[in-house]
């Protein structure tokens, strides 16, 4: 019996032993990498052809109400409430459009996959949706677009060809860059840096990471990667986790990326608390309202991000072009209401605009 | 246990997820269609499928909690196998399914070997066979799975989905040795009086590790069809499956103290619950709501249960 146990318990160990170590940055993706040049120089378009998903025989829908249920990653944190609202904006101004926000309240797939489900069979005409995992969710996005269902992607992409169109926030290389431009300008070009994240496979959080590394390395050789945690888009946990990076790494933590915009909070609140402000550093993804505090005490110099309101306002508009007609495969640019016109790129992708960095200057004239 | 009491909380579960069907069917008329009962069939099958045996632990009187850890670990492990090892995808599956049942049997030997209360064991196995799929993962999702694998979890036979097949089997197996055979009996009777069944000869603790190691077993067989319905393998998947599970179990009649619970208990359970979930989102609830009314079901299904159980001796 003692050797059983023991070989159970060097079984256990050789199988946690079996963890490699990783390259780069963990949490990143895997994906081919394009980091931006370190100055100013915008990158060049690429033009792709078009490689998203079409529905099967869908219903003619042209200036009809249509019914569309918008599925994010999960419910209840400002940053979807912030688009869940811009999609409410457009759908009232459209007119002709009865938009519903549904989704589950952890950041879980499992779950997102059986609300869209859901919908599906109770028959909506058009689905928007962020992912919790690119994969995981294309099966039940296929089934809608077999289906006859539009279905548009924002903030967290899908595989191409299980959604028609996707709204990227910003480049996901732009991202990176205002973030660790950001972050070098503040602790100087060198230092440990560490990352909260939601999980390691959520999608855009996964690119930025990657998209990340590939630019410090690239333009700021000098700053040091110590680690990355998951803190899965919740307060406690974010928290938890940043306070354990500060005691882990000690002196040697120079700055702290905030990954979602719950982290970011979570993390000037566990260097404010841990009475590090101006020694620690912290940028990140968030909206103003949840980093006002800080940034007035100055505890946080910058915050980027881009207006989720707007995200969501440009994903309706965009889910109403579909499925009027008006936007078709190959399209070059999609007129998105009172945004005006967004290009498409990466073959069906629309581009809502540049990052924006909110800062002690002009946070104060944002309210979301 | 006479047969007019056993049947007391089940007739009562019967007559409830009747009512709750018609209920639901009168609020949509999309929820009792063919192609929606036999989706959430295939939605449900992998809580289902951990039921079935998580039926066994809590009538002996113990828990697994960390069913849904097993299911995250195995299927880390169909990943890792195929794509790390460059198993073939077969191989892979079984190494991955023994993987599972193996942490099952880890389970029971802590369990019956150490005298550790079930409760606090699978807790604590909960984290560890996270914490492993996450370490061995490094949160890496695996996908690229060849299309002939997706048949277990999005195929179909005769129109009917595959896994509500292996449900449909592994459910008449599972009555069968619960009711049927001195197995079963020995497990009740672990349950009413642990020490009383030990002293009358009954091999307690092999009785138990066979139970945990079946719990391991269904949890990884659940994992192999999630993965196949999803197409990728995640290191958070089954978090949170053993409280579905769980009450799934419980509301089916199975008693926590053990001792009592039937098989078909427990598939009335699910179904009432699948129902609940999918019909109230079908007429427009949104997902809190569901949550509260499930709640509330799973309160007034117990309550029930005891008034009509007066006789009983707790």
């Amino acid at each position: 019996m003692k050797k059983l146990t023991l070989a159970a318990l060097v079984g256990l160990g050789l199988m946690s032993g079996s963890a490699l170590a990783a390259s780069a940055w963990t949490g990143g993706d895997d994906q081919p990498t394009n980091p931006l040049s370190c100055d100013a120089t915008p990158a060049a378009a690429t033009a792709k052809p078009y490689d998203g998903g079409v529905p099967t025989n869908p219903p003619d829908r042209k200036g009809k109400e249509i019914t569309v249920v918008d599925v994010p990653k999960l419910i209840g944190i400002g940053y979807f409430n912030a688009t869940s609202k811009g999609i409410a904006d457009a759908a009232a101004e459209l007119g002709n459009v009865k938009a519903k926000t549904d989704g589950p309240t952890k950041a879980n797939i499992d779950e997102q996959i059986t609300f869209i489900d859901n919908y599906i069979t109770s028959g909506v005409d058009g689905i928007l949706f962020a992912a919790n995992d690119p994969v995981a969710i294309a099966p039940v996005l296929k089934k809608a677009l077999e289906k006859g269902i539009n279905v548009v992607g924002y903030d967290a992409n899908s595989t191409p060809d299980a959604r028609q169109w996707f709204v990227n926030q910003a480049e996901f290389n732009g991202i990176a860059k205002a973030l660790v431009d950001s972050m070098a300008a503040e602790v100087g070009g060198e230092g440990g840096v560490a990352i909260v994240t939601s999980t390691f496979t959520t999608p855009n959080q996964a690119r930025w990471i990657a998209e990340m590394a590939a630019y410090a390395e690239k333009c700021h050789p000098k700053l040091k990667w110590l680690e990355t945690v998951e803190a899965q888009e919740d307060n406690n946990l974010s928290f938890n986790q940043a306070t354990t990076l500060i005691n882990k790494h000690g002196d040697e933590l120079k700055g702290i990326f905030g990954m979602t915009s719950v982290a970011t909070p979570a993390s000037a609140e566990a260097v404010t608390q841990a009475n590090k402000c101006g020694s620690v550093a912290v940028v990140g993804l968030a909206t103003p309202n949840a980093m006002k505090p800080y940034v007035e005490k100055g505890c946080v110099k910058s915050v980027v991000l881009w207006n989720p309101v707007d995200l969501g306002y440009a994903a309706m508009q965009v889910l109403r072009a579909v499925a009027d007609g008006s936007l078709q495969p190959g399209a070059t640019s999609v007129k998105a209401g009172k945004l005006g016109d967004l290009q498409v790129i990466n073959g069906s992708e629309i581009l809502l605009g540049a990052p924006y960095v909110f800062n002690k200057d002009n946070i104060g004239q944002f309210d979301f | 246990m006479t047969a007019s009491k056993l049947l007391r909380h089940e007739t009562i579960l019967a007559v409830l997820t009747v009512i709750a069907l018609a209920v639901l069917a009168s609020l949509s008329d999309k929820f009792f269609t063919p192609e929606n009962l036999l989706n959430q069939g295939r939605l449900m099958a992998e809580v289902g499928l951990v039921a079935l045996a998580m039926t066994f632990v809590i009538v002996t009187g113990g828990i697994d909690l960390s069913v849904g850890s097993i299911l995250g670990l195995t299927a880390i492990l169909l990943g890792v196998f195929w794509k790390n090892l460059g198993l073939p995808l077969p191989a892979a599956i079984v190494l991955a399914l023994a993987c599972g049942t193996f942490a099952g049997w880890i389970n029971g030997f802590i369990i019956t070997r150490f005298g550790v209360p079930p409760l606090i064991a699978t807790l604590a196995t909960l984290a560890l066979y996270r914490g492993l799929a996450e370490g061995i993962s490094e949160a890496r999702s695996v996908r690229g799975y060849p299309e002939w694998f997706f048949f277990f979890g999005q195929g179909e036979v005769l129109g009917v989905p595959f896994q509500l097949w292996l449900l449909g089997l592994a459910t008449v197996i599972a009555a069968v040795i619960l009711g049927l055979t001195p197995f079963g009996r020995a497990t009740y009777a672990i349950g009413a009086n642990e020490t009383a069944a030990r002293f009358s000869g009954i091999r307690v603790d092999a009785t138990k590790l066979w139970i945990y190691t079946a719990a391991g077993f269904c949890s990884a067989l659940a994992a192999v069809i999630f993965v196949s319905r999803v197409t990728t393998t995640r290191s958070d998947m089954g978090t949170g499956l053993e409280l579905d599970v769980i009450t799934g179990v419980v509301l089916g009649g199975t008693s926590i103290f053990g001792g009592r619970g039937t098989i078909i208990g427990t598939v009335l359970g699910l179904i009432l619950i699948q129902a609940l979930k999918n019909g109230l989102a079908l007429s427009g609830v949104k997902g809190d709501g569901t949550i509260v009314v499930i709640g509330l079901v799973l309160i007034g299904a117990i309550l029930a249960g005891a008034l009509f159980d007066k006789n009983r001796g707790g």
